[in-house]
């Protein structure tokens, strides 16, 4: 289990991560196929300058700490980034939000800026919208599964 | 169509609203309350009496000698340490069920009710209003859900469709399927259990903070905890954030959008110490 505000990286087979209800939070999974290592991470905020001392002690809290800590963790577990798979989820909104505390489009935003900058390409998402999703993540096949809230059924990212 | 009436006479069907929380909620009102008075509601309740007596020697409290007097225990902790933890544990029972009608899991709904009361708490502090009493209001702000519930799970499948095509707040939702929210419907409840006017019209207009007239404070610090705990992925049941946005919550509160992720990250460290003093992981 990923709880808000962490991250796991593993490359054992029989491990399925998983994160509960993202709201305006944003969820990343990454996958290397080849030596099957991947990561989730489940960030509440887009940007760690508000706390310095928070994304110290949680980089995962935050999109661009807990990205780069994601990055490196999977990195020193023998993935490579070239063979990253990367997907997203979460960046729920309330209804006709006039961007005064929209934290989901910012935490999404963040994101693709990240990716901008780390010169990575997103795989699929599922983002935005009013629900909570959980996002799930299986070590051994790299299958990303995605539960919106409320709906009986469980849907395949990938 | 039932009528609200037809329904709140329903309410002697759910379990009976805990007798130590209205107790405590006495005091609610008292701008200092003093150690006497909270010893004196407790001390009757035999349930009550043991539960502060083992939050005052948990660990949390970092008690080096236990205590075995009540009120060196009342002392130790405080009336809105002991109100808070009372509240939370007390309403577990009616919030914890699985609510199908809205697509909410056994747990979700207590976890989302706790979170937004602890959002509304940490801000009433920076912003020197009553944290028990804003507690209050956030922890009871969806308990017109309990009753809804039964009623939309035949109707499911229309809530479904309803909020997927017309892209309705749930609040329009239930007003369109039942002639009524679980806003008015919790209101309604809160009188029948003999809350303040306050409080009941809190949680009536917590979708709405600027229709509860000398009350609408109150209402949007319910509005703003509720919304909080969303962003955080305390939400639940079905399109757990298809509400409206209600910027005069932050001009009633004075709290300013810009503010909203701080709040978020204090929020954040008091869930641990919620989890840790209730001995429960979310």
């Amino acid at each position: 289990m990923v709880g808000l505000a962490e991250l796991v990286v593993s490359n054992n087979p029989s491990a399925i991560l998983s994160t509960y209800a993202l709201g305006s939070c944003v969820g990343v999974a990454i996958y290397d196929p080849v030596v099957r290592v991947g990561g989730l991470v489940h960030c509440m905020l887009p940007d760690s300058t508000i706390d310095p001392a928070k994304a110290q002690a949680h980089p995962g809290m935050f999109v661009d700490s807990g990205m780069a800590a994601l990055l490196r963790a999977a990195c020193q577990m023998r993935a490579d980034r070239r063979r990253l798979r990367i997907f997203l989820a979460g960046g729920a909104r309330i209804m006709d939000d006039q961007n005064l505390s929209n934290i989901g489009g910012r935490n999404l935003a963040a994101f693709t800026e990240c990716l901008r900058r780390e010169n990575l390409h997103l795989d699929a998402q599922q983002v935005g919208g009013q629900v909570n999703r959980t996002m799930g993540l299986a070590i051994d096949t790299g299958r990303v599964t995605l539960k919106v809230s409320g709906m009986l059924q469980e849907v395949a990212l990938c | 169509m039932l009528s609200i009436d037809e329904i709140i006479r329903d309410i002697d069907s759910l379990p009976p609203f805990p007798r130590n929380l209205t107790t405590l909620t006495e005091l609610l009102d008292e701008p200092d309350v003093d150690v006497d008075q909270v010893v004196a509601l407790i001390q009757y309740d035999p349930a009550l009496t043991a539960l502060v007596m083992r939050l005052c020697n948990s660990a949390y409290f970092g008690a080096t000698s236990p205590v075995s007097d009540l009120r060196e225990a009342t002392t130790r902790i405080g009336f809105n340490q002991i109100f808070q933890v009372v509240a939370s544990l007390s309403t577990a029972g009616l919030l914890r069920p699985q609510q199908k009608g809205y697509g909410i899991e056994a747990g979700a709904l207590w976890r989302h009710s706790v979170t937004a009361a602890v959002i509304g708490k940490c801000i009433a502090l920076e912003q020197d209003d009553n944290p028990s009493l804003v507690f209050t209001a956030c922890l009871l702000h969806d308990i017109g859900k309990i009753v809804l519930s039964g009623k939309l799970e035949a109707l499911y499948d229309k809530v479904l469709a309803e909020t997927k095509l017309c892209q309705s707040p749930m609040l329009v939702v239930e007003q369109n399927l039942l002639g009524f929210d679980h806003a008015e419907v919790g209101g309604r409840l809160l009188e029948h259990w003999r809350f303040s006017p306050q409080l009941a019209e809190a949680v009536r207009r917590h979708h709405d903070p600027g229709a509860a007239g000398e009350h609408a404070r109150l209402a949007a610090y319910a509005y703003l905890g509720n919304m909080i705990a969303c962003f955080m992925g305390f939400g639940c049941g079905h399109q757990a954030l298809a509400f409206r946005c209600r910027a005069e919550a932050l001009d009633l509160t004075g709290v300013s959008a810009e503010d909203i992720p701080r709040h978020m990250t204090k929020a954040f460290d008091a869930l641990g110490d919620v989890q840790a003093l209730l001995d429960i992981q979310f």
